[in-house]
């Protein structure tokens, strides 16, 4: 049977899902197994291209490679982990492991495969014309019937916001910070003595250096 | 055009990947984050492939709201890393032993 | 869809608790020096006011918002109300407990009341995405609130341990989930429940319950997926393993009522097929294991397993009276957790008292904090007439009244077992010298609520009727 030219896609994608997905479990290097992450994030954003989810898949790459994988990168790079203790071997678990994995993979495999969703069971659906717009499908959905959804979704970023400066922002005594409020209460008289001074003659070369150094100090 | 068991078997092995990820490694909390991330993303795939299949939109609305929450998780994880982290100098899973019991 | 602005009032208690944990978030950075007060305050201030606006408007019958999303019913309002009421109380424990640790920050009121509110959308959910989200909304405040003391080491590891393991479970709930989308084509819990009804014996369907099961048996802590829940009790503060035991679990009873009950009906069979073994593996393994420790929180963590594994009996039963004593048994347990963790946390107020030892003596320490911690282990190994006592009864009687005496039988022999660590708190503070002679002093706020608290438990016991006639009303 000759491939089509979207079957021939999606295994290729597939292919490398797959493989991405092994190179992050397995990879020593966290910082190896974060760009295997990032492959496979690529990988998918392909695949649901394939099925017109166009918006998601291009959401897929922006927010989730754009900012969360960064966010790993960062963090990752910024804990200075010992790469050498890491490196001392996976796990002894691992062949065992594998088997169960496996023998998961065909049992879930015998229960989603063809006999239930395979073509003839379940109609291809046809492809949307060129006007359609899957964004716009979307957004008329999530704005009307899934209006709640996303409100508690917003209450869900906040908690995340809240979480995460509480647990990690420190303030060192040590570091040297602008504040802002400071800077705006502050007053022309906190800052500025006028002071009235006999004026000066000026005095032979030579001692002039000290006496000029008195003089700003005390403007 | 492929059929829908491909993409729902190419979803599961992705999740036994990433369950077999969270349970083998035994060295580095930050790759169990990672492999739950990839465990989101199967799950996500198969909403996707439901929803084109069945024609119905809600699904992707769903990866829609999946996609929020585990950023916000992800955010939430890695800052509880780095505490951990500056408390034992350490991300190290067979580290995490201090109760016992 | 929305009809009407007014039908909004029908969440008024959700929006109010809302911009009131935002109010408390802005209220607390200007507050400046008095710290945690202003954010104690605004936070009960939140809570007792979303309780009145939740009793001022009870529903009779069950009504729907968002196109079916948003779910108000009178088990809606009983379980909020529950929640409610317990966050009082957990807040007035902690407050002290806070203060004397110098952990006394505004956030912990503020995902407190954020969690309260992930509690509230999913006991209000009416389908599966509102769901979800109910339930991160919980469980990612948790995970903040576990790690909050940042500098302690126990902490930090609880929080990353229960952060994995959370996240894991609600992967697992999420494929299940998805499958049952792909197999109903719908969110609506509704629809799920009919296509279930209708096809009881799609081995997809089976895959996604096992799934679903998995997140469920998670979030409420039965054996096999316990791990999180000795750990998080033993190194979270004190305050915080307070209210990550009590309300959560009014929570996590609401999502098996939801999610099992009402959406997998058709399927009971199965799911009691797959509890049966989870309930009886908690109540052994819980009662056995909590005997071995020696810290407080630990124990109240395993007890809290085998606590759990009697209230999954509720739900094997799968009748009406199932279901009203298993909300029975979860809305008085979440009782006398909060009680028990509560004297924990007046204990440990200038330096933790978790050790069984810490609690030497103190009877002649403080008379009436023994007394109600003697009520509250009584109410916990089930000695009548305190309302724990009364709580097993009922579940044993629903699950002996389908035919499964076996299982009564189990249960029964390893709450026997289980009464020895809960005597031996007992014997503790009655019978032993105490370690040092200071009174310990539990303060005007927390040992009212204490108190309060404490005869409810035995109240209740005396008179357990309109409570379980009330439980037995909204589940039917």
């Amino acid at each position: 049977m000759a491939l089509t030219f979207q079957q021939f896609l999606f295994y290729a994608f597939a292919a490398v899902l797959v493989g991405a997905a092994l190179g992050v479990i397995t990879a020593r290097n966290p910082v190896h197994s974060v760009l295997y992450l990032v492959l496979a994030f690529f990988t998918s954003a392909a695949l649901w291209l394939l099925m017109e989810a166009e918006f998601l898949a291009l959401t897929l790459v922006l927010v989730y490679v754009g900012a969360v994988m960064v966010l790993f990168l960062f963090v990752v790079m910024m804990l200075d982990i010992d790469l050498a203790a890491l490196r001392a071997g996976f796990t002894r678990y691992l062949p065992l492991g594998l088997v169960v994995a496996a023998l998961i993979v065909w049992e879930m495999a015998s229960v989603l495969g063809p006999a239930r969703f395979g073509p003839g069971r379940v109609a291809a659906p046809a492809p949307h014309g060129a006007g359609y717009s899957n964004t716009k499908a979307l957004g008329e959905t999530l704005y009307t019937q899934h209006l709640y959804a996303f409100e508690v979704a917003a209450l869900i970023l906040l908690v995340a916001i809240v979480a995460a400066i509480a647990l990690t922002l420190r303030r060192r005594p040590d570091t040297r910070r602008q504040d802002p409020a400071r800077q705006v209460r502050v007053r022309r008289r906190d800052r500025v003595r006028l002071v009235r001074m006999a004026p000066e003659r000026r005095p032979a070369p030579a001692a002039s250096e000290p006496g000029g150094r008195t003089g700003t100090e005390e403007a | 055009m492929v059929p829908l068991s491909h993409y729902l078997i190419l979803s599961a092995v992705l999740f036994c990947i990433a369950v077999a990820g969270v349970f083998l490694n035994r060295k580095n909390v930050i790759v169990l984050l990672m492999a739950i991330e990839l465990m989101l993303l199967a799950v996500n795939t198969n909403f996707v492939a439901f929803s084109r299949y069945l024609g119905d939109t809600t699904g992707q609305v769903f990866v829609f709201f999946v996609l929020t929450v585990a950023a916000a998780e992800a955010a939430i994880g890695l800052a509880i890393l780095v505490v951990l982290f500056r408390n034992r100098r350490s991300i190290n899973v067979d580290d995490l032993d201090r109760m016992k019991g | 869809m929305l009809s009407t602005l007014s039908d909004l009032t029908l969440m008024a208690p959700e929006l109010w608790l809302a911009a009131m944990a935002c109010v408390v978030l802005v209220a607390d950075v200007y507050a400046g020096g008095g710290r945690g007060t202003v954010a104690y305050l605004l936070a009960q201030l939140a809570l007792l006011g979303g309780m009145w606006l939740l009793l001022a408007d009870a529903v009779p019958a069950p009504e729907a918002l968002f196109g079916g999303a948003f779910l108000r019913d009178p088990l809606a309002d009983v379980l909020k109300a529950a929640v409610l009421v317990l966050t009082v109380a957990v807040f007035a424990y902690a407050r002290g407990y806070l203060q004397g640790r110098g952990l006394d920050r505004g956030e912990y009121y503020v995902l407190g009341l954020f969690g309260v509110l992930g509690m509230m959308v999913l006991i209000s959910a009416g389908n599966l995405l509102t769901l979800y989200l109910g339930l991160e909304l919980l469980a990612l405040s948790l995970y903040a609130m576990v790690a909050l003391h940042r500098d302690s080491l126990e902490a930090s590891e609880a929080a990353m341990k229960y952060f994995v393991l959370g996240a894991l479970a609600s992967g697992m709930m999420l494929y299940g989930i998805s499958l049952l989308y792909g197999v109903t084509g719908s969110l609506a819990l509704d629809v799920v429940a009919r296509a279930a009804a209708a096809d009881a014996s799609d081995p997809v369907m089976l895959l996604a319950l096992a799934f679903v099961i998995v997140g469920v048996a998670f979030k409420l802590g039965a054996v096999p997926f316990h791990m999180w829940i000795p750990d998080v009790y033993h190194g979270a503060p004190a305050a915080v393993a307070l209210y990550v035991g009590a309300a959560p679990k009014i929570a996590g009873f609401a999502l098996a009522m939801r999610l099992l009950v009402e959406g997998l009906g058709g399927l009971q069979a199965e799911w009691a097929d797959m509890l049966v073994v989870l309930a009886v593996l908690s109540i052994a393994i819980g009662n056995v294991v909590a005997i071995a420790q020696t810290n407080i929180k630990r124990m109240l963590g395993y007890s809290t397993i085998s606590h759990i594994g009697f209230l999954l009996l509720g739900l094997i039963a799968g009748t009406r009276d199932g279901y009203g004593a298993a909300m029975f048994y979860a809305l008085t347990y979440a009782l006398m957790a909060a009680g028990a963790f509560g004297v924990v946390a007046i204990m440990s107020r200038r330096s933790e008292a978790e050790l069984l030892d810490d609690y030497r003596g103190l009877n002649a320490r403080n008379p009436w904090l023994a007394f109600m911690m003697l009520i509250l282990m009584f109410s916990m190994a089930g000695v009548p007439p305190t309302v724990g006592f009364y709580a097993k009864l009922t579940v044993l009687k629903a699950v002996i009244d389908v035919g499964a005496l076996w299982l009564a039988v189990v249960a029964v022999a390893f709450s026997i077992v289980g009464a020895f660590y809960y005597l031996r708190v007992v014997k503790l503070m009655y019978f032993d010298e105490p370690p040092e002679e200071a009174a310990v002093r539990a303060g005007l706020q927390a040992g009212t609520v204490l108190s309060a608290n404490g005869l409810a438990v035995l109240g209740l016991g005396l008179l357990p009727g309109a409570l379980l006639a009330l439980c037995l009303q909204v589940v039917g």
